[in-house]
């Protein structure tokens, strides 16, 4: 058994400035915008502009030609077919919890997620096309409209609210995110034919790992897309070697025979 | 202090003489299931969940279900004790269907082709943007010919839907996919008796016998068949008899399996019949009160059946067939009962016609225990509705098949290939004939790929089917859970109305198919102009079910649709009994179905006005409303005369003998030695393509080795799990033998229903392996927990098409193959067919229509017929 929702840590005031936060909430929205529906013509736009491509770069994002050397109307049709192949089609790996976790639509992670949005006072409204609650797209805008209302609250000195949301957005990581994101980084990275797919799934990965080393959560990926993890790196709960039956004194012999 | 130090005799001869006070002692520990459904409960917090009732709509049975609920999501199905028809019990189908709704493969958005057709490349595209390039496309039709707009479905339980909006366009082209189902039963029964269907009462009956039907896991109603059979089998005594090329459950159940050889069921029915009318154990009464032949010519007519002839033909042992004669006749009451076995031949409406003679000539028609007429309930439609578009088109009104009133849907890529049928927008709607019908993709891919002869392909679907895959825009449909829909079906000696009503909301863009149907019209039609949109008047699917129940009689006072949405079913004619299953009237009694439904008298004001000609048909207003026998006025039989056609005049005037009669499949008797019969059947936890990706259902069964004989096994040197190469004159298949002795020597028999190419990730596995894995479908936690490797193999494409000339049946079960062991060329899933050998095939069968050349061949007893020119010919279709 591998380790579940290890404690979670303090996060240092310096981390929290608002102006970070809103930083963080950025960087939310932008891989956001990669899912929610198909990249918009602005979106895309706004990508390709030499400063932001500089600072993905920086990153390490390595977008190909198809990306950067394409007419706009052409990269933006490319990518509906891109992303109609890897999320809309069958066969293809919808970004749904539900179905990476479960493998289906609509399970339990859908409803607990529908459920914290509402307590949290959000609803989700209808876009160029219906979307469901826990796809990728709106779990991390979730996050980022957290981060906002945090940057807020710190910023009018209402430190039990800020408290608060900032527990709301562990306890999201913990619940939902922290659980498949990784994971189904890696499975897109392999899967996207187009770089710009694959590179905002590896973006994704390393952002994620980040949030949450920063948020000090810790919980295992559990999607089916994760890498394999070597067995000496497994961390378990209990020592496989002792012995299961240790109630008697004959349990406890180390050369007894089960036979 | 008592000596408990006994021996383990001594205690249970204690155990033995204290019984009585054991038994006497309350017990006030019930378990849970013994309240037979109705109720759920959370396995941890124990509260109650939402529980809906609904019709089941896995296959086309329509089982009594109810959803259980859970925080918005269906957590389980069980069967509605409050159904007559399937009395609380659901099969491992209805029990699967909420996979239907969550398969992580549901189309949940309009997509649009992008690629090369059948290539898999797709945008999606807003609902906006989707109608109004299909109403574009639609303007553009009605402008050359509304027939040219055609629409094939495979099974419409939209109540009406589908024809409402072919007829709000004016266009005749409304293909159904009855001619793969089951049209020649329904054709020889029509024309028999009237309805296309018999209800057999199986619980009270104490003989059956039961020709090619697998009724206790496939048939129609199976479930609520299964059922009676067994209620009949345990409590009734009842003997069960089956005729089948293969021991299927129902066979290995029986009292008795007689194998068969393929396509003979028909001369073993009139064999039997001979015997009964030879040795005087017909009914001669009904014979000459309900029929409209006398005994006399009936058993004249019989002589030639004889069972050394029936023996000859389908290697029934002839004391075999004088032994069940003499049984059957003498055993009442007792029924017949058949499904696909007889009627899905050459001449199966012939088949089917020799079986129900059997249950016509003993007198067990409308009799408790007997071969009955359904019992259906209708609904009005909503007002106003657009009237029947002026023209048939040719293939829904076959001019070398006029008596195929049910069409002969599975002809039409051969149609369109040569022009007969024009085509500028193909809708199709819970069809899959790429996978279903005879020929598969060698056919109806090579149609649908075509641009040139379907400029304009339109799917209607839930999931990326073989044909939806070939589509040009996909509308996503909803799954049954998630819609509205009214249902009745003929599966109980009592009538019943359901409903299929929305248990969650549609998930992802997904949309009822009456909205889209009315979308759009209303996208065709914004301001009315063109007279289309005042057929859409309704807010919602709710709404047009009140349009549908809120005014029947009976069921207004109890509610309308407000009932039915409470109960899923009306009338609730009594409680499901737990001690025995079966549902009790208040008195605690089982319930008593109605028969004897032809002898209702008919009442002094239905005989106003009314007149009675020589033969005693009572006419009024030009219609035939009963028949007067014994000096009394009866509603008799649903057919023109209202009396049981034993003799079908308009077959006659076709060439067809009027008679029972069996005509042999010529190419069967040429056959050679090392050639065999290909059948093909179905599993019970499948239907014919929808379920293959269906968790649960997909684990149960996803292989289909093929069924050969041990001795047929040995000449060939085939052993089970062999790779076989089975090759038929269109095409050949390799897949793996599964060697018994369950089966007739001469007959290869692959089921259906798995073996696919499309229908998504359970269905097709390759995504384990190959690109589509990438994709992260190898991911997929379901797909982690698929331990088998082999998804089977399809063996539609190597079935060449046979029409019935009657009937307009596929003869599914005429193909002659050649089976051998595989050679070191071929792989297990290797499946060829070529279009021209399958045309070749078309030309053929074409050859037994009634116009055409092996007509008169076939049918020497018919001499007298003045040929194709006399037949007075209905209004012809054309595109």
């Amino acid at each position: 058994m591998q380790k579940q929702n290890a404690a979670p840590a303090e996060i240092t005031k310096d981390s929290s400035f608002p102006q970070e936060l809103r930083a963080r909430a950025g960087f939310y929205q932008l891989l956001a915008g990669a899912f929610v529906e198909e990249p918009g013509r602005d979106y895309l736009a706004a990508l390709r502009v030499p400063e932001a491509l500089a600072s993905l770069a920086e990153l390490g994002l390595q977008f190909d030609a198809d990306f950067t050397d394409v007419p706009l109307s052409e990269l933006q049709d490319a990518l509906a077919c891109e992303y109609a192949t890897l999320f809309t089609c069958p066969g293809g790996c919808p970004p749904m919890e539900s179905t990476r976790l479960a493998g289906r639509f609509q399970q339990e992670s859908y409803h607990e997620v529908k459920a914290i949005y509402r307590c949290a006072g959000f609803e989700l409204q209808q876009g160029r096309f219906a979307v469901f609650e826990d796809q990728l797209g709106i779990e991390l805008s979730f996050v980022a409209v957290l981060l906002e209302r945090w940057a807020m609250m710190l910023e009018s000195g209402d430190m039990a609210a800020a408290g608060k949301l900032e527990k709301e957005i562990k306890r999201f990581w913990v619940l939902h995110l922290g659980r498949w994101v990784r994971g189904y980084a890696t499975l897109l990275a392999r899967a996207a034919e187009h770089s710009f797919y694959r590179e905002i799934a590896r973006l994704l990965q390393s952002f994620a790992e980040e949030e949450m080393a920063l948020l000090g959560v810790r919980v295992d990926d559990v999607d089916g897309g994760r890498e394999k993890v070597p067995k000496s790196e497994v961390s378990v709960l209990f020592n496989p070697d002792e012995s299961v039956c240790d109630g008697c004194e004959r349990g406890k012999e180390p050369n007894r025979s089960f036979a | 202090m008592l000596n408990f130090k006994i021996s383990r005799r001594a205690f249970l001869q204690a155990s033995a003489a204290t019984t009585a006070a054991a038994a006497a002692s309350p017990k006030l520990l019930k378990a849970m299931e013994v309240e037979l459904g109705g109720k759920d409960f959370n396995p941890n917090s124990y509260i109650e969940r939402k529980s809906i009732p609904l019709t089941c709509h896995v296959c086309n049975i329509q089982d009594g279900a109810i959803a259980f609920v859970e925080n918005g999501r269906i957590v389980k199905l069980e069967g509605n004790p409050e159904h007559v028809s399937t009395r609380g019990r659901l099969c491992a189908k209805g029990n699967s269907g909420m996979w239907y709704t969550y398969n992580p493969d549901r189309i949940m958005y309009p997509l649009k082709r992008v690629g090369a057709r059948g290539e898999g490349k797709w945008k999606r595209i807003t609902w906006d943007e989707a109608l109004a390039e299909v109403a574009q496309k639609l303007d553009a039709a009605l402008k050359e010919d509304p027939n040219t707009i055609s629409f094939k479905y495979g099974r419409d339980r939209t109540g009406g839907v589908i024809g409402r909006f072919m007829n709000t366009l004016g266009s005749g082209s409304l293909i159904n996919h009855t001619s793969v189902c089951e049209s020649s039963k329904k054709i020889g029964m029509q024309a028999t008796w009237g309805p296309d269907i018999e209800t057999p009462d199986f619980a009270n009956a104490k003989y059956i016998l039961n020709f090619g039907s697998n009724i206790m896991e496939a048939a129609y109603f199976h479930n609520p068949y299964a059922q009676r059979l067994a209620d009949g089998m345990a409590d009734n005594k009842a003997k069960l008899v089956t005729f089948d090329v293969r021991l299927s459950n129902t066979a290995g159940r029986s009292d008795e399996w007689v194998p068969v050889f393929p396509g003979t069921d028909g001369a073993v029915a009139l064999a039997l019949g001979h015997v009964i009318l030879r040795d005087n154990l017909q009914d001669s009464d009904f014979i000459e009160t309900w029929t409209n032949v006398t005994v006399d010519e009936l058993k004249d007519h019989y002589k030639q059946f004889t069972p050394e002839w029936a023996s000859k033909l389908s290697g029934v042992p002839t004391e075999t067939i004088e032994r069940i004669a003499k049984e059957f006749a003498t055993a009442k009451p007792a029924t017949t009962y058949t499904y696909r076995g007889p009627a899905k031949h050459l001449y199966g409406s012939y088949n089917e016609k020799s079986c129900m003679m059997l249950s016509i000539m003993t007198g067990n028609i409308e009799v408790r225990g007997g071969y009955c007429l359904p019992r259906g309930m209708g609904w009005p439609q909503p007002q106003p509705a657009p009237p029947k578009a002026p023209k048939p088109s040719y293939t829904a009104a076959h001019p070398d098949y006029p008596l195929a009133e049910h069409g002969v849907a599975h002809v039409l890529p051969f149609h369109i290939a040569e022009g007969r049928q024009k085509v500028n927008i193909h809708f199709t709607y819970m069809d899959n004939p790429v996978y279903t019908n005879p020929g598969s993709d060698a056919v109806w891919g090579k149609l649908y790929r075509d641009e040139k002869l379907i400029p304009y392909f339109v799917s209607w679907s839930t999931v990326m089917g073989e044909e939806t895959a070939l589509a040009d825009l996909i509308l996503p449909d909803c799954m049954y859970l998630e819609r509205w829909e009214p249902e009745s079906m003929p599966n109980s000696l009592w009538p019943w109305l359901g409903i299929r009503q929305p248990v969650i909301k549609p998930l992802g863009e997904t949309r009822e198919t009456r909205i889209i149907a009315r979308d759009i019209i209303r996208k065709l039609d914004p301001d009315g102009k063109r007279g289309m949109k005042k057929y859409w008047n309704f807010k919602d699917g709710e709404d047009y079910m009140r349009q549908h129940f809120d005014n029947i009689p009976g069921l207004k006072e109890a509610g309308g649709l407000d009932f039915l949405k409470k109960h899923g079913v009306w009338p609730i004619y009594g409680k499901l009994n737990p001690e025995t299953g079966k549902i009790s009237d208040k008195t605690g009694r089982e319930i008593v179905a109605e028969f004897g439904l032809h002898k209702k008298e008919l009442s002094a004001s239905d005989m106003a006005g009314a007149v009675a000609d020589k033969s005693g048909t009572i006419m009024k207003n030009g219609k035939a409303i009963g028949v007067q026998r014994k000096g009394k006025n009866y509603a008799g039989f649903p057919t023109g005369n209202r009396l049981i056609n034993v003799r079908v005049d308009e077959w006659a005037e076709h060439g067809f003998n009027p008679m029972p009669t069996f005509k042999r499949i010529p190419w069967h008797e040429t056959m050679k030695d090392d050639e065999m019969i290909l059948s093909t059947y179905k599993y019970n936890v499948h239907v014919q393509s929808r379920t293959a990706s269906v968790k649960w259902l997909a684990e149960i069964v996803h292989s289909n080795p093929a069924w050969m004989n041990a001795e047929t096994a040995a000449k060939i040197g085939v052993k089970t799990g062999d790779l076989v190469r089975v090759e038929s004159k269109v095409g050949h298949l390799v897949t793996k033998a599964y060697v018994n002795e369950a089966i007739h020597p001469k007959v290869i028999a692959i089921s259906t229903g798995v073996g696919h190419w499309g229908y998504g990730r359970l269905a097709q596995l390759k995504l384990k392996t190959e690109k589509g894995g990438a994709w992260g479908a190898q991911d997929d936690p379901d797909l982690n927990n698929v331990w088998w490797e082999d998804k089977g193999v399809h063996p539609n494409q190597i079935i060449p098409v046979v029409v019935d000339p009657i009937g307009g049946s596929q003869g599914w079960y005429d193909t002659i193959v050649k089976v051998t062991k595989a050679g070191p060329n071929d792989k297990y899933g290797d499946v060829q067919a070529s279009w021209e050998k399958h045309v070749e095939a078309y030309k053929e069968t074409v050859r037994y229509a009634y116009n055409g050349d092996l007509h008169r061949k076939m049918h020497p007893e018919m001499a007298a017929w003045t040929g194709p020119e006399s037949v007075k010919h209905k209004e012809g279709g054309g595109h």
